[in-house]
This record gives C-alpha cells, structure tokens and sequence, in this order.
C-alpha cells in the first residue's frame, strides 16, 4: 500500500519522520494536520523530496511567526507547488516564506493568504523583490509592514504592478504628458486616480476642472498596449476640454439618460478632433471591439452605439443602435453645438428606459477603456460624487502648481517678526516636490519613485543675520573678501603667438618678418589676444539640519547647526559677491515619506534678507537621508547650464532615518546618488564636521571626495575657503 | 571699393504677417537701429535680406558666435611681406561703404563686442579704430540691424540695458497658421493641404515650449519637411528626420511628437 502515492519506496520513512517531527514540536495538532493533507499534492507537483524539506521551513515559520501562520503556509505551499511546478524554485519560495518570517512575523498571513493571486502573476525572485520592497517600505513598523503586504496602501498595489511587469502610468507619465499637452496644448496635473474611489471612477480616466486623472494601470493591458491605452485616454479627455462645453446639469435625468448623454458627447468630441487630426481614429478605434450581437443589456448596448458612432464599417442590426447612429449621424452640421447630445442622448436614453434592460449605475464601468468616466461632464449640484473628486484632488493640483511655479513660495504670508523658530509648524506647510529613486544594496536595484521629497519654507529668523555673522567673524570675512576680488578680477590673461587674435603679437611679428626677409618660411601665429578667465560654475550647498546638529559645538558658543548656519551665511557673501550662480538648502528627513528641504536661497534669487532670515530660522530635528538629498542637489543642477556644477555637503553624521533599520542601506544608498551624480557631471564635496573615522566617508564619497574637520569652530573660515580651491 | 557682392539681386520671398516692411522702411528712413526678436527658424534673416532687396542696400551679415571679439567685428592688422596691413573687419566695410549690417544673434558676442556698436547707435554714428587710429565716420547709407532671441539666452547672456535702449524692436512670432501654411506652399512647392497639416503639426509641438523643448519646430523646419514628401518621403518619415530628430534627444518626447505627427496624418 505504501508502493503507490507519492511518498513510495524510499520516501515513505522521511516523510512519515518529518511528520512526527511536526506532530511532536508542540504546534498543536492545525500545524501537522495541515502538512499532512497538503504533502501528497505538494509532492505531486514538485516531487517528494521538497515536499518532505518543507517540514523544517514549516518548523521555522511556527516558532517566529505561531502555529496558525504555519499552518497556513502548509495550505498554501500546495497552491505554490502547483503555480511554481519544479522543485528548486519551490525551495527558494519555500525559505523566502521562511526568511518573511523571521524579519515581519505579522506579514506572512498576508503574503500566504494572498499565494494564489501574487504567483499568478509573478515568478519567485519578482515575488522575492516585491517583498525585499514593502520590508523597505514598511520600515520597522510591523503595522505598516501587515498593511503593505495585506494590499491596504496605494504602493503596494503599484510596486506589485510594476513587478507583474504591467505597464503603470507612472513608467510612462513623462511622454504621455508631453503627449498631452503637444496634441492639446493643455498644461495640466495628471494625477493617479486615488485607491478609495468607485470602481467605475478609478479604472477610467476622468477630469474635473483643472485636474485630470488616470487609472495607476490598465489590468490586462501591457507594454505598447497600454501605452496606447493611455494615450487614447488622454487623447479623448483633451478633446472634451477643447470641444466640449459647460457642464451639463444633471437635473432630475436617469442614470440611464446620464449615460447615454455622455456616450454622444464623447462621439461628438471625438468627431470634431478627428477633424483636425484624423490620425487619432487610428489610436482610439482598435479599443471599440464590442461585436454587433449578444444579449441585450445595457452595458452590451452602449458599447455597440459606441462603436456604432466612430467605427464607419461597423453595422449593427439592433433597432436602438441604428437609430442611435442615425441621429447622430443626421444632426453632422451640428456637432459643434454640445447640446445636441443631450437632446439625443435623452431621447435614447429613455428608449433604453422603456426597454427595461439591465443596468447598475454603480458599478457601470464605461467601455471602451479609453473613455473617461463621465464625471467630468456633469454638475451634479453640491452634494455629489464630482465634487469629492474636484475638492480632493485639486488640493493636490494646486500643491502641485505651487511646486512646479519656480520660487512660488508663500513666505511672505509668514509672520516677520516671529523670533523663536517653531519647526512644528513646519510639516503642514511641507508641499511635495519631488519623487526619487532610492539605491537598494541587498536587492541591488534602483527603487524608483521610492522617496518623497517636501519643500518647506524655513521659519523666518532675523533678517540682519548674514551681517551679523560677517561681525562675528570679522577677520574671516576680510580674508574672504580678498579671495573674491582675486577670483573676480579673474586675471586676463594674454595669450601670445596665435594665429588668430585682437591685435599683433610685436615680438612675434617681428620674427616672423625677419624669417620673410630671411627667405625661410614664416611661423604664421603672430597674433595675441585677452582671454578673461571665464568662471562658470554653479553651486549647490546642502546642510544638515538632523537633530544631532542641536549639539553643543566641542569649541564654540552654539550648536553645530549654528556654525553651519555662519558658515553658510559667509559662504553665500563671497558667492554673491563672486556672482557664481547658487543655492543653498537644509535638509533632514522623517522616513522615506518626508525627506524635507528648507529653500534657504534658490538660484536667481539674491542672496538677501530673505536668504539671510531663512538661515536664521533653520532649526535641527529628525534624520539625515542623505542620498535623497543629493540626488535633490543634483536635479537642480542638472538644469544648470555651466560647464561645471558643484554640490558641496555639510555634514556632521551618517546617513540614518528612521524606518532603515539597516545602518548599511542609506550608506550604499548615498555612495549611489555619489556615482549617478559624478556620472552626470556633477561634483560632489563633503565636509564632515567632528572628529571622526574616515573609512565611511571613504566608501561614500571616494577619497578625494571629502574633507573631515576636526575642530567644528573653524567652519564657518573653512567652507569659503574650500569653495575657493574647490572652484579655481 | 563697391560693396556688390553683397547686393542681393533677386527677390528673396518674405510674406509678411504684419506691418512690419513699413515700420522697417520707416525706421530705415532715420537709419533707426533695428533690433527683430523672436524665435530661432521663423524668418528673420529672411526678413533682412529681403528689405536690402526691397531698399535696393547692400547686406553685410555677421553671424555671431561665442569666441567673437570686437576685432573680428572691426578689422585687425594682418602681417604681409611689406609689412603691416590693415585689413577692415565686416561691420567697418559696411559703415565705410554704405550697407546694411545684420548682426544675427548678437548675444552670443563677447560683451566688448557690443561695445563697439555704441557710438554707431546713436547720432553720432562714428566707428573709432583705436588700433589704427582713425574715426570712421558712417556713410549715409550705413543701417545696423540686430537679431535677438530672448527665449532661447541664458540669463547670463543678456543684452546690457545701455546696448537695448537703442534700437526700436520688431518681434517676430511664429504667423498664423494660414500664413505660415501659404509661406511653407510657396518655399516648398507643397501642396497646400499638406502645408496646412505640416504646420499644424508645428504648432502642437510648440506646447512644448518650455515643457522639455527649448521652441517648437520652427517654419524653416517644416520647409525642410515639405521638400522631402515632395521627393516621395512619406509623412511620418519626413516630419522624424527634419522636426522630431533635430529638436530634442528626450525618447520621451519624441515618443510623444511621433504620435502627434500620427494623429494629424
């Protein structure tokens, strides 16, 4: 009897001794039960001896994460099995479960209760990277770990897209918005639709004025499909704001007439922009597949007068979307007027009323794909479901304005004269600004958009304080000022013996003239000229605002954040002065959420009171992430036109941020932003404040690529005078 | 010396869009220095050229460029076996001669250059070779024009307020779309329908000014697009090599203007 099954011949004895195994470790009796039951299936799929093996991961998984979890991972594993079908990849989904649960014990009921749908979609090591992401993600909070991997926040969803290798709006949102806004000149946020919306809203593309959304992904649509996809979308919703009119009002029409108003509103748009640019019948009419036959329900019906409008070779033999068509089609001269679609849309609308056929408003999803969802079109009065959309997502768009508007800031509202800066005020007023990749050693892969980065206007101190730190250290001040009168005349120099030049080099002319009356041939540079040394370079001063700056400098009366800041303060002086072009930023971070700057002085901005007051205000508090702050450094630069750019780093700590339990992660992360700035063109100098081991920095920055200063005090002498050795 | 070889002696075809021919014949009467603005490709130089034809002047045009200095403007001394000579540099022949002296893209000199053209700029309308030592004085027929593209400068390179204030100013933008079909017809020989869809790719590709693109394609691009379909270069293929390919490296945005070309065609 024991010949036949899978655990035949010699796997009987270790299999019935990896069940005793279970069955004696004191799980209780779920734990070996459901390894019993899911052994044969297992071993079925993936052979004996991986099935037995299990037996230890399921051991394991009991003792970190309790009995219920290991049991589940039995039943789970057959599924598994069955998705993943050999046996070494089954062991390394095996011990990744395993290592889950010795890292996030409260997540592998998620991750297990979701097996089947997450390895429909992905193979082991994607499975794997997706997890190695909400680990990252969730940092040491197990709540936020459970929730990632329970599918509950907007990211996980996202980053699982992007590993099922889906094409999310996100990997294409540069050219469709370049698409956008070239076909209809339309500048406008586009914005993913948010998670917590109806159905029918988030799967489709919709607008409200002056926001337009789009679902993260199109399920079942990949790589240039969707691409396509997307852009028929947008396509469509550009020609409901150029041809489109004021919005309907909703009035007491049926959800029925709402619909099939709306359906000959996008047909009518559709046919005035296909005027202008015909091409796009070809992007948005392969999306119209609805077939000229099938049960008669609503949906089915829309889709078919749909395609009725736009598709000229489609031929319907059903009386409604004839007539649909026919009146559409008889109304041509007037298109231009929006409502001819509600007169037609209303008289078919009520037809389909009287036809009693199917319809759920709720959970209407509008067909084709491409379409928007309708909410766009009509004023549904105070209390209605657009006005949500608008009021959640234009706070958004209008964030989103300010950050784009260079020096958009709002500081000027802010109380002048407040003297104590109030940091906690700070977060409400942080806007997003920025999303940037994160470098994850382990995994070895650049995280996309994995860090957000807050733009927060600094508490204004006083505005006297660049003045004052010029008093403070008169003596520096003086030194610096004769460094930039010698960098800033810039010493013309005479180039002599040119071939081409201003005026004749005499020394060589005369040569040149005696090697003529010599019979030899002569040299022909006999030309100088006056090249002034250009200076041409641009700056970025990043400083460290973390809370370990609110130390006592070892030498000086204040913190080492005040150090930094008359540093700062003589810095900017001899930068304007020098009229080199600069910025100048404090940062700290509160997670990879809240990676926030404080603008002391953007470039084209003076380096004046306002610049001044905002230094004075800078306090210490939270995180250093370093990598983000760069790599924040670096985009600025990167729009910079000089020939070169320079980001110059105070720093007194090492990277470290709250939810990185892992103190090597921020380190590779910032050696990263290091080497895809140096890549870029961009140099990249720290200052490291304190006594302190080199070896890190090293690592970081490369050894010529920082300076460590010991004595803290001689900051604010050292930092001018580094940019002037740095720069020449 | 005769300033021939810069006479134009045939039409060159400039369609106008506005009253600019009479405000330039008019500020040609006081010899007003002209400054015309506007983005790169949209015809100024054609402009210039073809009111020298229209005005019956010679056309001294210096195209400038960043290692320009004042010498390569006014003339320097070139060593021969005799001796020292000099030779004038193209701004001095054209205010000794009687010509007008288009200096396109002015900003892109080294500020002495701009220097120079002070004196010339207002009434005294002199030149000083400091080198030589002598004062050329304008002749009567002597007419500076500038060009000067604001969008596409720097902040660093911008024309001084002293150097500005001298000119009056024409600005040139991009024409109407119907004009600027009738212009790409006439240069091209391409039908006007096509002309039509040419341009109205153009102007869907200047929204993205300033979204990526430094300016959209320009009418000469589109001249150049109309004059490869006329040789059997489908659209899409016509409009890739003379819009998308020069304008930008970004695939993103050429993603984006190949399938504005595909929409319109």
């Amino acid at each position: 009897m024991a010949e036949v099954g899978p655990f035949g011949g010699p796997w009987l004895a270790p299999w019935q001794r990896a069940c005793a195994r279970l069955a004696d470790a004191g799980y209780g009796a779920d734990v070996p039960e459901a390894f019993r039951r899911a052994g044969p299936a297992i071993a079925a799929a993936v052979g004996p001896e991986p099935a037995i093996d299990l037996a230890a991961h399921v051991s394991a998984v009991a003792i970190k994460a309790g009995p219920p979890a290991a049991a589940l991972f039995a039943g789970a594993a057959v599924a598994a099995a069955q998705r993943i079908g050999d046996g070494p990849r089954f062991r390394r989904w095996a011990s990744l479960v395993q290592r889950l649960a010795a890292t996030a014990p409260e997540s592998v009921v998620p991750v297990l209760a979701r097996t089947d749908a997450l390895l429909a979609g992905l193979d082991v090591s994607a499975l794997d990277s997706w997890i190695l992401a909400g680990l990252r993600a969730g940092g040491a909070d197990p709540e936020r770990r459970r929730a990632f991997f329970a599918g509950e926040t907007p990211e996980s969803g996202r980053l699982l897209a992007r590993e099922m290798a889906e094409t999310g709006f996100g990997d294409v949102e540069r050219r469709m918005r370049a698409w956008f806004t070239a076909l209809w000149g339309i500048r406008l946020p586009i914005r993913e639709a948010l998670p917590g919306r109806p159905d029918g809203a988030r799967r489709r593309v919709g607008f409200a004025p002056g926001i337009v959304t789009v679902p993260a992904t199109f399920p079942g649509f990949r790589g240039p499909r969707a691409e396509d996809l997307f852009r028929a979308a947008l396509a469509h919703v550009g020609a409901h704001m150029t041809f489109g009119g004021p919005r309907f009002p909703v009035g007491k029409l049926k959800p029925l007439q709402i619909a099939a108003v709306s359906l000959i509103e996008d047909a009518r748009v559709e046919h005035l922009a296909m005027r202008q640019l015909p091409g796009l019948a070809r992007l948005w009419l392969p999306f119209h597949v609805a077939p000229a036959s099938g049960a008669l329900t609503a949906p089915g019906l829309l889709a078919r007068l749909a395609r009725a409008l736009i598709d000229p070779e489609f031929e319907d033999i059903d009386g409604w979307v004839r007539k649909g068509r026919d009146l559409f089609f008889a109304a041509r001269d007037r298109w231009d007027d929006p409502g001819i679609s509600r007169a037609i849309g209303n008289l078919l609308g009520n037809d389909l009323g009287q036809m009693r056929v199917q319809f759920n408003p709720r959970t209407h999803v509008v067909e084709p794909p491409y379409r928007d969802d309708n909410t766009g079109l009509w004023d549904y009065g105070d209390d209605a479901p657009a006005e949500t959309l608008e009021t959640e997502l234009l706070v958004d768009a209008i964030r989103l304005v300010q950050a784009e508007a260079e020096g958009g800031r709002t500081e000027a509202d802010r109380d002048a004269g407040r003297a104590a800066p109030a940091r906690d005020a700070a977060p409400q007023e942080a806007l997003p600004v920025a999303r940037l990749p994160e470098w994850d050693w382990q995994a070895c892969r650049l995280r996309p958009d994995w860090v957000t980065v807050l733009e927060a206007a600094p508490a204004r101190g006083r505005p006297r304080f660049v003045t004052e730190a010029l008093d403070r250290h008169a003596g520096t001040a003086a030194r610096i000022d004769a460094l930039v009168r010698a960098a800033r005349v810039g010493r013309a120099e005479r180039l002599r013996r040119r071939a081409e030049g201003e005026t004749l080099d005499l020394d060589a002319a005369i040569g040149a003239v005696a090697d003529l009356r010599g019979g030899l041939a002569p040299d022909p540079r006999v030309y100088q000229a006056s090249a002034r040394r250009r200076r041409d370079l641009t700056v970025s001063l990043i400083l460290d605002a973390s809370q370990s700056t609110a130390d006592r400098a070892p030498e000086g009366p204040g913190t080492v954040l005040d150090l930094e800041c008359d540093a700062a303060a003589l810095f900017g002086h001899a930068m304007a002065a020098l009229g080199d072009p600069f910025e100048m930023f404090a940062f700290d971070s509160d997670g990879r959420e809240a990676v926030r700057v404080y603008p002391v002085k953007r470039y084209g901005e003076p380096f004046g009171p306002a610049a001044a007051a905002a230094l004075a205000g800078l306090a210490p508090g939270r995180s250093t992430r370093l990598g983000a702050a760069l790599r924040h450094a670096g985009a600025g630069l990167a729009r910079q036109r000089t020939h070169r750019r320079l980001v110059l780093l105070v720093t007194d700590g090492e990277p470290s941020d709250v939810d990185c339990p892992d103190p090597r992660y921020l380190a590779e992360d910032a050696r990263h932003a290091v080497m895809e700035l140096r890549r870029a063109g961009i140099d990249v100098f720290c200052l490291a404040l304190g006594p302190r081991n080199a070896d890190p920095l090293t690592r970081i920055f490369g050894p010529r690529g920082f300076v460590v200063l010991p004595r803290i005090a001689a900051l604010p002498e050292r930092l001018p005078a580094l940019y002037f050795r740095l720069a020449r | 010396m005769t300033l021939d070889a810069y006479r134009i002696a045939k039409e060159p075809y400039y369609r106008p869009s506005g009253g600019e021919i009479a405000l330039f014949e008019a500020a040609h009467a006081h010899r007003l220095p002209v400054m015309l603005k506007g983005p790169t490709g949209c015809g100024k130089t054609r402009f210039v050229e073809h009111m020298a034809w229209r005005l019956g002047k010679p056309l001294v045009t210096v195209s400038c460029h960043e290692d320009m200095t004042a010498s390569d403007l006014v003339g320097r001394f070139l060593l021969e076996p005799a001796g020292t000579v000099w030779a004038d540099g193209p701004l001095t022949l054209a205010v000794r001669h009687g010509a007008i002296c288009y200096l396109d893209e002015i900003v892109e000199a080294r500020q002495d250059t701009t220097v120079v053209i002070h004196a010339l700029t207002d009434d005294r309308r002199i030149l000083p070779l400091e080198k030589k030592g002598e004062l050329v004085r304008a002749h009567p027929d002597f007419h500076l024009v500038i060009s000067y593209n604001p969008g596409y400068q720097s902040v660093l390179k911008d024309l001084k307020e002293s150097t500005k204030q001298r000119f009056v100013a024409l600005d040139f933008g991009w024409p109407d779309p119907a004009v600027e079909a009738e212009i790409v017809a006439a240069e091209s020989g391409a039908a006007p329908a096509l002309a039509a869809r040419l341009v109205d790719i153009a102007r869907r590709s200047r929204n993205l000014r300033g979204q990526g693109l430094e300016e959209g394609a320009s009418t000469r691009m589109l001249i150049h697009a109309a004059k490869l379909m006329a040789r059997g270069v489908p659209l899409g293929e016509a409009c890739r090599i003379a819009l998308i390919l020069p304008m930008t490296d970004d695939p993103d945005l050429r993603d984006a203007l190949a399938h504005v070309v595909a929409a319109a065609g």
